[in-house]
């Protein structure tokens, strides 16, 4: 069902259900959001989303507003303006002035800049409890930078449905916290590291690249590929140190791609976003291997490698029959790799013996 | 999957059976708490308590293994109270008269008796079930690792048939896949019956098609299944090339594959990391990982997606499909490829279902799911639209066939293995992130406190866990998350392997382990022994 309503003096559709942010968004509209994200229930906290309706007396805010047949909505106008420049004036009186560069955008900074909001307000240094304890290895909270839009709460609650972490206390000492103030290992947290990917400051960051001092971001080359372990295929982006490791570059950090763009919605878990660094481990294999009449192995070159590997397979062949040989490929590995594999089996030494662990 | 992943949240009724999704497939997971925040019911099937089974409206908790007699009562009910969708049936499929005489025995109290769960959820869950229109059955190993695991499937085909949950969305029938590219590998064709496509290889158009875009004589007589394969090293198998397997600790009862092991002439091993059996290996080739090559994966709703090289392999490692394009050249097969991109394109050139998709369109569009026939085609978001693929949707009737190793007073208990959160598989991967080792560092065993008290056996005590098979020991986590009866361990830790006690009893069909029932038994550790560790 499509009705329509008056969107900056244009007639625009909307279906039934959308909000006002969803169907301004959808016409090329710039609405600043900072509570606001997709995939949660909306909020209506932060206030920066405020629009004018007609016959409305107080602004609504976008987000949590629906749609309504014959509406005349303006997304910008002086008024909107005053009280945009104002809202995030105010919001910064509760953040840290000078900010050391930080893995992720500061949403709140950035948006500051572009609506022109005073950064002179004056200074109310709120007293909000982080954990400095907590011995978690992947999230760290920096309550300095928190302005409680409660997105990494609403998230947990209703996305990750773990409830892992809760508003706590009142007023200016409100602050993201766990029961008693406890290490997210010992919580219903699933360590989903979702409340990194809603938070628009910063305050909620991956622990790991930062004691390992990793570069900001925009030093860093963004790869988009596949997660490599369960079957759901969530897209990431691998942040790679391009200098690191003598050039050969390094995946310092893995964030999730924006959310609506692919099958995983911006979400990964704990695993697909922090379990990555397996592939810089020492206990890498980097030479080809060649076991000696003695048990032990000897480093090879690759061709000797491969040459011994291609002439014991055939020997079996030449002895045994082709279907003496069994090949073994695998669902870890790309298509590609399973294509030329079974192409090996069947093409070059005449067996159908080819499979994976797909049996189990 | 016959749907998309995407559809999950759209479902007004989930049946998760044999499934921990929130530990196995964590994202699918929370596509189904959206799918419950906006109002959906979901039952799940499980032995074990499970972090779904809390959110779920009904817990079905199972006795391992008594599948067939849970799906068979449902649709006993559906048939029994008029729920069928009589019309999908008569346009859309065969074989309903004899399911329907099939499970005519199967009545819900009978289903009670032996599977455990009261009567009457099962009649509320198969009510619900066929008279809601978006619902959908997802399911993993717990319903194919085992003996009679091809019947289970079967079970829930007649279920998805009977009520016409079939070709729409946000239904279906959905089995997650566990790893990155299972679905991708056998698409490939590294299978021993298909070819690339699923063509059959004693088919004998497929063959020749394939001889002459080869240009080599094929074989046409189907392969060993891995399963096969395994029980036939040493034997039958005298050379083995593994790539990115740790058959040692994967495959099960492994003593017996050791034994095997022993006896083969030749083992090339080609992986990222030593592993077990690496012990065997006569050549090891070291490969490059995802972060590092190039080529896609194919995801559980058959999405073709990129993997993109981001970094350079350490040392000399290199690409899995370069290192055997080498191994080929070496017997005299120059295949000329020069990259990826060539090679999906050669894949796709004789397998019709994926003609249309080319690393350049999954580029351009960040994702495209077969069939997909043609260049111009957009790909198939949930199967059997309007109808079912291949003539006719086949009814299978069933009949409950027990679990081939069954508890007896030697051995009293139930034992299933599975996946955590934390690791994954052989966990080469994940024991190396210090993160996951910390939160779950060493095996262990979950027991009913009921079953821990008759041994003696408090919360934490390490113990050992013993089958006909073999003997590991564990960290005891007593837990009312497992029936009183049953056991439960994950199967990570290398130096306790899972696989040195379950059973290498094959599905009748797939040659599937039943790696989630064999009879085993816990005991303490003697102090004497736990002092000398």
């Amino acid at each position: 069902m499509t009705d329509s309503l008056e969107l900056d003096g244009k007639r625009v559709s909307f279906s039934a259900g959308e909000t006002l942010l969803e169907v301004a968004r959808r016409h090329g509209k710039e609405i600043p959001t900072l509570c606001h994200d997709p995939r949660l229930k909306p909020a209506g906290a932060c206030r920066t989303c405020l629009v004018e309706v007609n016959g409305f007396r107080r602004m609504p805010p976008a987000c949590a507003t629906r749609a309504t047949a014959d509406m005349q909505v303006t997304t910008n106008s002086e008024r909107i303006q005053r009280h945009r420049q104002g809202l995030l004036s105010l919001y910064l009186t509760d953040h840290p002035e000078t900010q050391p560069e930080r893995l992720s955008k500061n949403q709140l900074v950035e948006m500051a800049e572009r609506y022109g909001a005073a950064g002179d307000w004056g200074s109310m240094a709120s007293e909000r409890a982080g954990r400095r304890e907590d011995r978690n290895p992947y999230v760290h909270f920096e309550p300095d930078l928190c302005i409680l839009c409660a997105r990494c709460t609403r998230y947990c609650d209703e996305v990750e449905a773990v409830n892992a972490i809760t508003l706590a206390h009142r007023g200016a000492k409100t602050t993201i916290a766990t029961v008693d103030q406890a290490s997210l290992m010992d919580t219903s947290c699933e360590l989903c590291g979702g409340c990194i990917d809603v938070c628009p400051t910063g305050a909620m960051t991956e622990k790991l690249p930062l004691t390992r001092q990793v570069k900001p971001s925009k030093h860093l080359k963004v790869v988009r590929s596949t997660c490599n372990y369960c079957g759901v295929g969530c897209q990431l982006d691998l942040n790679v140190d391009t200098s690191a490791n003598e050039g050969r570059g390094k995946v310092v950090r893995v964030t999730s791609p924006e959310t609506g763009t692919t099958t995983n919605d911006g979400n990964l878990c704990v695993k697909g976003r922090f379990a990555y660094d397996f592939v810089d481990h020492p206990d890498r294999l980097t030479v080809p291997l060649i076991r000696q009449p003695d048990g032990s192995f000897k480093e090879a070159s690759w061709e000797e490698a491969i040459r011994v590997a291609a002439d014991g397979l055939s020997r079996v062949k030449s002895r045994h029959g082709a279907d003496a040989l069994g090949f073994v490929s695998s669902s870890r590995c790309t298509m590609e790799d399973n294509y030329v594999v079974q192409k090996l089996s069947r093409a070059a030494f005449g067996t159908n013996n080819c499979h994976q662990c797909a049996a189990t | 999957m016959t749907n998309s992943i995407g559809e999950i949240r759209d479902a007004d009724f989930l049946f998760v059976i044999g499934s921990n999704t929130t530990e196995a497939h964590p994202i699918i997971a929370m596509e189904m708490k959206r799918a419950i925040g906006s109002g959906a019911t979901l039952v799940v099937a499980d032995p074990r308590s499970i972090w779904l089974s809390q959110l779920a409206d009904k817990h079905l908790q199972l006795r391992p293994g008594t599948d067939v007699w849970l799906l068979n009562a449902m649709a006993h009910v559906i048939i029994g109270e008029g729920l069928v969708d009589q019309a999908f049936i008569d346009a859309h499929t065969e074989g309903y008269e004899a399911v329907a005489e099939a499970v005519r025995d199967y009545t819900p109290e009978r289903a009670e008796e032996v599977t455990g769960i009261p009567a009457e959820d099962i009649i509320w869950t198969a009510r619900r079930y066929a008279t809601t229109e978006k619902a959908g059955i997802y399911y993993t190993l717990g319903i194919t690792e085992h003996s009679h695991g091809t019947d289970n499937v079967y079970a829930l085909a007649n279920l998805v048939l009977m009520t016409g949950h079939l070709g729409k969305p946000s239904s279906g029938m959905n089995p997650l896949r566990g790893q990155n590219n299972v679905q991708g590998a056998n698409d490939a064709g590294a299978t021993p019956i298909f070819l690339p496509g699923y063509q059959r290889v004693d088919d004998p158009e497929v063959h020749a098609k394939y001889e002459k875009s080869w240009g080599v004589p094929l074989s046409p007589v189907p392969g060993m299944n891995l399963n096969v394969m395994m029980k036939a090293v040493g034997k039958e198998i005298l050379g083995l090339y593994v790539m990115g397997e740790d058959i040692l600790l994967s495959e099960p009862n492994v003593s017996r594959l050791e034994e095997g092991m022993n006896k083969i002439e030749f083992l090339v091993l080609q992986d990222a990391f030593m592993n077990e059996t690496a012990r065997f290996a006569d050549v090891i080739l070291p490969a490059a990982i995802f972060a590092e090559k190039d080529g896609t994966f194919t995801n559980s709703e058959r999405r073709v997606q990129r993997v993109r090289k981001a970094v350079e392999p350490p040392g000399m490692a290199r690409p899995d499909w370069e290192i055997v394009c080498d191994l080929a050249k070496a017997v005299g097969h120059d295949w000329k490829f020069e990259n990826t991109a060539q090679v999906y394109a050669e894949m796709v050139r004789d397998a019709p279902k994926f003609a249309g998709i080319s690393h350049e369109r999954v580029d351009s569009e960040g994702g495209l799911q077969w069939p997909c026939p043609a260049p111009d085609h957009p790909g198939t978001k949930f199967l059997h639209e309007g109808g079912v693929l291949r003539g006719k949707g086949q009814f299978q009737a069933v009949q409950y066939r027990p679990s081939e190793e069954l508890p007896d007073h030697e051995y009293t208990l139930v034992l299933s293995t599975g996946r955590t959160l934390y690791h994954y598989n052989a966990a080469t991967q994940t024991r190396r992130e210090s993160g996951l080792a910390a939160k779950q560092p060493r095996m262990f065993v979950q027991i009913h406190p009921w079953d821990a008290k008759q041994r003696g056996i408090t919360n934490g005590e390490r113990v050992e866990v013993y089958s006909r098979r073999g003997t590991i020991t564990a960290d005891a986590v007593v837990t009312k998350e497992v029936r009183r009866g049953c056991i439960w361990i994950p199967l990570h830790f290398a130096e306790a392997r899972a696989n040195l006690l379950t059973n290498d009893a094959g599905d009748a069909v797939t040659q599937t382990a039943e790696y989630k029932v064999c009879a085993a038994e816990v005991r303490k550790i003697p102090e004497q022994v736990l002092s000398a560790e």
